[in-house]
């Protein structure tokens, strides 16, 4: 439903002026806090930035490479509980804390370049497709639709696999696939600021085209933005351990994803730990960003009462 | 100028007996800000054959006054603060029993009245109809829930358990797989065919033309004079002895208004059906009804017969919306705006709640709850203008008086 | 008719939509390893090597080159599995019965448990059951399925032992005939109710897993849906008829509350394949998911290539023919005039 449904602006035309704005970043904050739920998703994600930031401290390094899961070949499969490993032991002897505690920071790592990136391609093709309109802007809309044409999974699926395995190319794929939704939101400000009055008088005040953009457009987009960024963060880590898992990342990558890969051996034996703990944690991670968007969302927008 | 309840206007000076009784009626809702007080000890009553016209401006609580009756008020965040609404159905009436209080009786016997006894005709026909059944299936629901007997009696004493139930509406999925069975598959047919002749009858009534063409269309596929007989029929379908409409024009263009409205008025006149007409269209509540109560923000401001509160109204309220109505050549009686807004009614302050806007407000106005006051025979109004100063504590020269223009 | 319009231009502007995913793929097949390789089976000679590279224009320039896989694609020639040693199509065919049995059970699930589950969230508001099912709902959309799955496996298989891996117990599955290659339907239509159930017990815990993220969207849409119907005049007026409050639920606000439910249901189409994929690697499912798995494992990219064109395809029919079906419904259900 390419062009039916174009998100709407919800903050009024927002002036220049800092001082409203900042009011308002104000207002949303605590408006979001109030929901409880919304509260808790907010700790859980200080938590998992902070575990993956402490992480060195936290952790004795691995050498060379810290993320690479190390191995112990005397506390093979050790269950958790077992002396300085609280979580336990991998089949390679890893360190399952290690893992868990390593893997945010691969996470933090993962879903913020891919939202950075996405955001500013996004951004940029949307603004294109925007301003220059016409046929540009046909063409473009088109390429977005035939993007979101491919379900996501198996879009970055194939491209990681045609790249080759790696962390890197997981996050290149990752990139290559979502920033059409930025693309659309970008967009539709911009037509809909186009197609507002204000525009008329300010171009009658001399503003060019691009100092509306910065005042206007930007401002606007901010708020949708924002919720289909936090949103991201939580889905991109997701599907990124789901083709960790199916194999397109590294081996002994301190990944959670990796790590539920590799952990999967243990299971008809019983030795669940391996698999379990690192899982869990894409799980909260994936929750907690579902739960702060849900709220700002719910704050931000709320013609959908989805509460 | 004796101080009395509206209700007990009525009654003193009752030609007919009442089919219902409002005696202080409260009802607010919980809202963040506060409690709201959108309807405020309203007392009127409503006889048997007439049609009672409930006046006021939009939001003044006539709309909740009307679905109270029925406890359609949505209960969170509604609350029912007070009062009761008795309520004599025919029966009841000719059996010589008493009232019911319609806001404490059972669930299953309100169901009982809902549809039958009491009915009620919505504002926009549009909506109050489900856009995905057939005009004749949601007709067929009230024969189905109210006269089930009588639809069942051409299968004579012996109809099966099952089809009993179906006609009852109460049949579960397997029962309903079971109907389409053959030996049950006749009988069913025969209920429904009583079911579509009713419905037709009903639907003929409104004088809708071509019942049976119309009873397989859906909302949608008809125009909004069609669809209000259509709601007409289905309220009327059960012959109830109060019918409620809420503003059942509005939504409608003039010409179709006015045949609506002689309708309503026959089909009223033939089954001598009570009538409660919510309207804030004075010139059109004039025209229809016997009786008129003007409320304002959640009170009754005046009460009384329609040609006396028409060319005697005795509160300022009454008297500036008489002031504000166009003259006859314009279309609508709409109401003209009057200076000033409805105030807030979150937790408020005893006071007569037109007083920020009344060209006559003393003091007290601003202190005191105005009693309601009997003027005349049945004529009753809130205002302190019509009350005594010693009852109000107050220096003759500070009560409020037509006399004098205080803004 | 606005709709109409807006449907017929999304159906012409699919055509287009279709060739654009099919240059995306051919784009990935160049990009990655040897174009050829998707066509090569190992027991090719290098004479029919060579034909292969003058048939698919290897040496020719890359729009000619585009051309020649297009039109091998709509030949059917989609290349040569490495994986399953055979060509792409007819491994296709072979194994979509089983993700189409795996898919419809999950869909089954999460359609009866989503519509299920909204509508006593939305007619209870607010109120506990409101918040808990919204707790499952979102738990439901952050669950990575990988992870639920091994979760499930070790407590109903490996400590529980009460559902088996794989899709069938080898002995009973051969004591059947396969006319439709579905499990379930073939034993019911050999009578053997030990093939059905073990055919049953065997799709349990994937449809569940695979079902969860539906079944989370599904209720999320019907709760919304229903609590906006139940404010409509409509229900208000059925309850003024003398209804009691299970037939307004059920037969006024709830029916219209399933339409735009429909297309959610609709296009969760998509999510359920792509969610085979994982799920049938972890319960041995001897589908379409697995098979892109291993795919993935071994560099057999002919199989990729195929999968992304199928789901693309499916995808894009799908969601048209959702929006058509909604439209049509909506025409009949348009509110007021």
């Amino acid at each position: 439903m390419a062009d039916i449904v174009q998100p709407r602006p919800v903050l009024p035309p927002a002036s220049g002026a800092l001082t409203v704005r900042l009011r308002r970043l104000g207002e949303v904050t605590v408006q979001t806090l109030r929901n409880p739920v919304t509260v808790i998703g907010l700790v859980i994600i200080v938590l998992m930035f902070a575990m993956a930031l402490l992480a060195p401290a936290l952790t004795t390094p691995n050498e060379p490479n810290p993320y690479q899961m190390p191995r112990d070949w005397t506390a093979l499969n050790e269950p958790p509980g077992t002396p300085g490993h609280p979580l336990g032991t991998t089949a390679h002897g890893g360190d399952v804390l290690y893992g868990v505690i390593w893997g945010s920071r691969t996470s933090l790592w993962l879903s913020i370049i891919v939202v950075a990136a996405t955001v500013t391609i996004g951004t940029i093709v949307g603004s294109l497709a925007g301003f220059i309109g016409g046929k540009i802007d046909e063409i473009l809309m088109r390429v977005v639709d035939v993007f979101l044409a491919i379900p996501e999974l198996i879009f970055a699926l194939a491209i990681a696999a045609v790249l080759g395995p790696s962390f890197s190319n997981i996050i290149l794929a990752l990139a290559i696939v979502y920033w059409v939704k930025y693309a659309r939101i970008i967009r539709g400000q911009i037509i809909h600021v186009k197609q507002n009055e204000y525009v008329d008088s300010a171009r009658v005040i001399g503003d060019t085209k691009f100092r509306i953009y910065l005042k206007d457009v930007l401002p606007n987009s901010i708020t949708p933005v924002m919720v289909q960024a936090t949103m991201d963060m939580g889905a991109i880590v997701l599907v990124g351990a789901t083709l960790s898992f199916i194999g397109l990342s590294e081996a002994g990558l301190a990944e959670w994803g990796v790590l539920v890969s590799e952990g999967q051996v243990g299971i008809s034996t019983g030795r669940w730990w391996a698999s379990t703990f690192p899982g869990l944690m894409i799980f909260l991670w994936a929750l907690a960003f579902n739960l702060v968007g849900d709220g700002l969302r719910d704050v931000l927008d709320p013609r959908t009462e989805s509460r | 100028m004796t101080s009395t309840a509206a209700a007990g206007i009525s009654a003193e000076g009752a030609t007919g007996a009442l089919v219902a009784s409002v005696q202080n009626l409260s009802i607010h809702f919980k809202t963040k800000a506060g409690m709201v007080h959108a309807v405020d000890d309203v007392s009127f009553d409503i006889r048997d054959g007439e049609t009672l016209g409930l006046v006021g401006e939009t939001g003044c609580g006539k709309s909740v006054t009307a679905r109270s009756f029925m406890r359609l008020v949505a209960s969170p965040p509604g609350v029912y603060a007070g009062g009761k609404i008795d309520f004599w159905s025919s029966e009841a009436r000719a059996a010589g029993g008493g009232p019911v209080n319609l806001l404490t009786i059972a669930d299953d016997e309100m169901l009982e009245i809902r549809g039958n006894r009491i009915a009620m005709i919505f504002q926009d026909p549009g909506k109050a109809l489900n856009p995905a059944l057939t005009i004749g299936n949601q007709l067929a629901e009230v024969f189905y829930q109210h006269r089930s007997d009588e639809l069942l009696e051409p299968l004579g004493p012996n109809a099966p358990v099952i089809i009993r139930r179906a006609a009852k509406q109460e049949s579960g999925k397997i029962e309903r797989v079971l109907l389409k069975l053959p030996p049950l598959r006749s009988k069913a047919a025969k209920v429904r065919e009583e079911v579509d002749d009713h419905v037709a009858a009903a639907l003929a009534e409104t004088q809708i033309p071509n019942p049976r063409k119309i009873m397989d269309r859906y909302p949608h596929e008809l125009s909004g004079g069609m669809k209000q007989r259509v709601l007409i029929a289905q309220a009327l379908a059960c012959n109830p002895d109060l019918l409620i409409a809420d503003e059942p024009t509005t939504a409608l263009d003039v010409t179709i208004q006015a045949k609506i409205l002689k309708l309503i008025g026959e089909l009223q006149q033939r089954r001598r059906t009570s009538v409660l007409y919510i309207s804030h269209d004075l010139s059109l509540v004039r025209e229809i009804s016997d009786r008129v109560a003007v409320m304002y923000a959640g009170r009754i401001a005046e009460i009384g017969r329609t040609d006396d509160v028409f060319r005697q109204p005795l509160h300022p309220y009454t008297r500036s919306l008489m002031a504000a109505v166009p003259s006859s050549r314009n279309k609508r009686g709409e109401l003209a705006a009057i200076e000033g807004n409805v105030p807030e009614l979150i937790d408020p302050e005893p006071s007569c709640r037109f007083h920020t806007r009344c060209p006559y407000a003393a003091g007290v106005c601003g202190e005191v709850d105005p009693r309601f006051l009997r003027h005349d025979f049945e004529h009753g109004v809130a205002c302190h203008i019509y009350d005594e100063p010693a009852e109000l504590g107050i220096r003759p020269d500070e009560l409020p008086s037509y006399e004098r223009k205080t803004r | 008719m606005q709709i109409r319009d807006y449907l017929i231009r999304r159906l012409m502007v699919l055509p287009i939509l279709l060739i654009g995913v099919s240059i995306i793929v051919f784009a990935l097949t160049r990009v990655g390893g040897s174009p050829i390789g998707i066509y090569m089976s190992h027991e090719m000679t290098p004479e029919e090597v060579e034909e292969l590279e003058d048939r698919y224009g290897l040496n020719d320039p890359l729009p000619v080159q585009y051309f020649a896989w297009a039109g091998g694609v709509l030949r059917g020639d989609l290349g040569w599995s490495g994986v399953a040693v055979a060509p792409v199509t007819q491994v296709f065919r072979g194994k979509l019965a089983a993700t189409m049995e795996l898919a419809t059970a999950a869909g089954l699930v999460a359609v009866t448990l989503g519509i299920t589950l909204g509508t006593f969230a939305g007619s209870r508001r607010d109120r506990l059951p409101d918040h808990l099912t919204r707790v499952f709902s979102v738990s439901g959309s952050s669950m990575p399925d990988f992870w639920f799955a091994i979760v499930l496996l070790i407590v109903f298989w490996v400590y529980l032992g009460w559902f088996p891996v794989g899709r069938s117990d080898p002995a009973i599955w051969a004591s059947i005939a396969h006319p439709t290659g579905l499990y379930t339907i073939d034993s019911l239509m050999a009578g053997s109710w030990q093939a059905f159930r073990d055919a049953i017990w065997h799709l349990v815990l994937p449809a569940i897993t695979l079902g969860l993220a539906t079944t989370a969207i599904i209720t999320r849409m019907m709760r919304s849906s229903l609590v906006e119907e139940l404010n409509e005049d409509y229900v208000d007026a059925a309850r003024a008829k003398g209804l009691p409050e299970r037939l307004v639920l059920k037969r006024h606000a709830r029916r219209n509350a399933l339409i735009p439910t429909m297309t959610v249901i609709g296009l969760s189409f998509g999510f359920l394949l792509q969610g085979t994929v994982v799920v049938e690697i972890i319960y041995q499912w001897p589908g379409l998911g697995r098979w892109l798995a291993d795919a993935v494992l071994r560099g057999d990219q002919a199989t990729i290539m195929a999968y992304v064109l199928f789901t693309s395809v499916l995808f894009l029919t799908v969601n048209l023919a959702v929006d058509i079906i909604y439209a049509y419904l909506d025409r009949r259900v348009v509110l007021g005039s």
